[in-house]
């Protein structure tokens, strides 16, 4: 059923707050701890739950087998009730997701790897994409505040950064894993740093240490991997803020002026609710909320809330992605965590036009899981492949291909820059809806050639490497469907309204109380993983909204 | 217990499962260690999503050897076969004997004891190769 999580003695449900967060991911979490802490009246709608910790099956000997269906990452398999379906009939990647307080990272693998410099100045330095209205300077100071919030371990020093601060927890162990990857990286002369994850080493802001259990992306049972039901949401409602479960946000209502008043939600009961608000913030991810504007329309925003720029749901970002396993003779422990990633290499992150394509991918090496192999890290049957005798795969050869792999196995899954195109699209379905009649995002979305070329050449040097540290067996699984975790840059931001739809501190220009704190108000999309970038950018969008607090136009 | 799992379903199961998985290579066949048994009422409960294909595909099992059998699955009908091997592998690697035959003790809590300790790659000097190779990223244009 829908509850309020509330510190407040009395809450008078529907009652006027100053701020309305739209979900309760990481870049609502950070929004709503720092609104609440500054003294703003604060309701946020979540249509997901509190993950219950016991519920996760890491500890158990089904782990991989429940891994692959309840607790698989794409909410079209995993389809539990709080999952809303997702037509990707025209799309080449399906999106990966999560509803619950915590927001997708309760599944997340929990690699934490900040934007670099170039990320920001795309345009200036490869003449493609866009440049950020704010450069890697500026968020630094917001990325080394969330970093102490959220328990990041790695170790200081990394050349791929300028010289910044160091995180708050040591280096988790990179294991044997970790040793023979960054060996196979040393013969190549390549850069590798040990892999620096939002998993803390030692015990820090209600997070426990970890343990190495290694079954991070169904959960982590320890409560060490850093999630912000751990991390943001009992501070946040310490400081007053209001947290509604079970409430699935249908429209962001408008008043004749055009400012929003708040937003209508459906409850687990299937009752319509209003909660009004001064200012709202839309933190529902890169499809949620550009779905949610799109279904807001009104006589002021016929196309949807905010869109008079017609860029709601344009520029989807994906990473392309790809996965390469290794086997070799020494026991490797593969099974031992943590699935953040144990080694990282940046070695060919920057752009060199001479490789025939532009931007590049982050390396992160892993853990390869239990004896079901890898499929419960990209949810498919990976290392098996099509052969015409069940013998080819069964009998003797599983026999000889456990004792082989088992235990010696690490996965390199490389992450690319996906660059934008408006072509490449959230919108409306015209049929699909969720179980509470609302309709349902579709995605068209195509894998460019840009991301084609730059894959084949990453597993190339990938494979390279492998050899070179003495490599037994290799496999590479390139781009496949169940790849689509980072979801990104549908709302962007930029600073002319007639192709964004948020300036610099995720104010929508149409509608100046109406915020996008999420990955939808990127306007590029790296080649690493999102979530350190996105809390920082919803950490700095938060302060701005505090320190403007006199000035915000209201409702 | 499953209540549509009959004795001949189990039968016809533990038949296709060690042909899967025998006994070679010093490890037990399936049905040695008990995939028919109530591990596999488990595993059908814990993947209820499996169980028309897994159902299906010993239905057309029947009368067949357990080779004839998985082949015609394997070639005819690629979602029963996967059902039967997932199920028939999953409950087989789950059996404590097997696991400790392979050497995997599961998923376990075993932290490194000291997250302070300096670490080998460290110690050893293999990281300062990395950090004299200097900076590899692109500044932030002026």
């Amino acid at each position: 059923m829908s509850d309020t999580i509330s510190n407040t003695p009395r809450f008078k449900r529907g009652e006027i707050v100053d701020v309305l967060i739209i979900g309760a991911g990481p870049s609502g979490s950070v929004a709503a701890k720092h609104l609440a802490q500054s003294g703003f009246s604060v309701v946020a709608l979540e249509q997901g739950h509190f993950p219950d910790r016991s519920k996760y099956p890491g500890r158990n000997p089904e782990w991989e087998l429940v891994t692959q269906k309840q607790w698989h990452p794409n909410p079209n398999y995993r389809d539990l009730p709080r999952d809303y379906p997702i037509n990707t009939s025209e799309s080449d990647v399906n999106p990966l997701m999560f509803s619950g307080v915590g927001g997708s990272a309760t599944l997340y693998a929990a690699h934490w790897t900040p934007f670099l410099p170039s990320d920001f100045r795309v345009r200036t330095l490869d003449g493609v994409a866009d440049d950020w209205p704010f450069t890697y300077e500026d968020l630094l100071p917001h990325l080394e505040a969330v970093e102490h919030e959220v328990g990041v371990s790695g170790l200081a020093g990394d050349p791929t950064y300028p010289l910044r601060s160091p995180p708050p927890t040591p280096a988790l162990p990179i294991g044997k894993v970790g040793a023979k990857a960054a060996e196979c990286l040393d013969k190549m002369g390549w850069h590798w740093w040990p892999g620096t994850n939002a998993i803390p080493s030692v015990a820090y802001n209600g997070l426990n240490a970890c343990v190495r259990r290694g079954t991070c992306m169904s959960g982590c049972p320890e409560g060490a991997k850093s999630t912000t039901d751990i991390t943001y949401w009992p501070h946040a409602i310490k400081a007053g803020a209001r947290l509604v479960t079970g409430a699935r946000v249908r429209e962001i209502t408008v008043n004749d002026s055009g400012l929003a008043t708040g937003a209508t939600y459906v409850d687990e009961n299937g009752r319509e609710r209003h909660q009004r608000a001064h200012s709202v913030i839309v933190c529902a991810n890169g499809i949620g909320t550009p779905r949610l504007l799109l279904l807001s329309t009104s006589n002021r925003f016929p196309n949807g809330l905010a869109n008079t720029s017609g860029m709601v749901g344009k520029r989807l970002m994906m990473h392309p992605f790809s996965a390469i396993m290794a086997v070799f003779e020494e026991d490797l422990e593969s099974w031992r965590g943590p699935y953040g990633h144990n080694v990282e290499s940046f070695q060919f992150y920057e752009t060199d036009k001479s490789r025939g394509f532009v931007r590049g991918a982050k390396w992160g090496v892993m853990p390869s899981g239990g004896l079901l192999g890898a499929t419960s890290f990209v949810g498919s049957k990976v290392f098996t492949s099509e052969k015409p005798s069940a013998g080819d795969m069964w009998g003797k050869n599983l026999h000889e291909m456990v004792e082989r792999r088992f235990g010696h196995t690490m996965v390199w899954g490389i992450i690319g820059e996906d660059l934008p195109e408006e072509s490449n699209r959230v919108l409306l379905d015209d049929t699909l809806v969720d179980s509470d009649g609302i309709p349902a995002p579709k995605l068209i979305y195509k894998v460019s050639e840009n991301s084609e070329r730059m894959l084949k050449f990453h597993e190339e040097r990938v494979l390279e490497a492998c050899k070179a540290g003495g490599a037994i067996e290799t496999a590479i699984v390139h781009q496949m469907r169940d790849t689509g975790w980072h979801l990104l840059g549908t709302c962007r931001m930029g600073t002319d309204p007639g192709n964004s739809v948020l300036n610099e501190w995720g104010q929508a220009h149409d509608v100046p109380n109406l915020y996008v704190f999420d990955g939808s108000s990127f306007p590029t999309s790296g080649g690493v993983n999102p979530t350190a970038t996105i809390m920082s950018v919803a950490m700095r969008q938060t302060q701005r909204m505090i320190s403007e607090r006199r000035n915000l136009k209201v409702a | 217990m499953n209540s549509l799992l009959t004795s001949e379903h189990r039968m016809i199961f533990a038949g296709i499962a060690d042909f899967l998985i025998p006994n070679t290579e010093g490890m037990p066949s399936a049905s040695e260690v008990g995939v028919q048994g109530p591990i596999l009422d488990r595993v059908l409960s814990l993947r209820p999503d499996l169980s028309e294909a897994f159902f299906r595909g010993l239905a057309k099992s029947i009368g067949h050897s357990a080779a004839d059998a998985t082949n015609a699955l394997n070639s005819g009908d690629h979602e029963a076969f996967g059902a039967i091997s997932l199920v028939a592998s999953a409950a087989y690697y789950m059996v404590p004997r097997v696991r400790e035959l392979i050497g995997y003790p599961g998923q376990e809590n075993r932290p490194d004891p000291d997250p302070d300790a300096t670490p080998p790659y460290v110690a050893n000097g293999m990281l300062q190769h990395v950090i004299d190779r200097g900076p590899i990223y692109k500044p932030t244009p002026k």
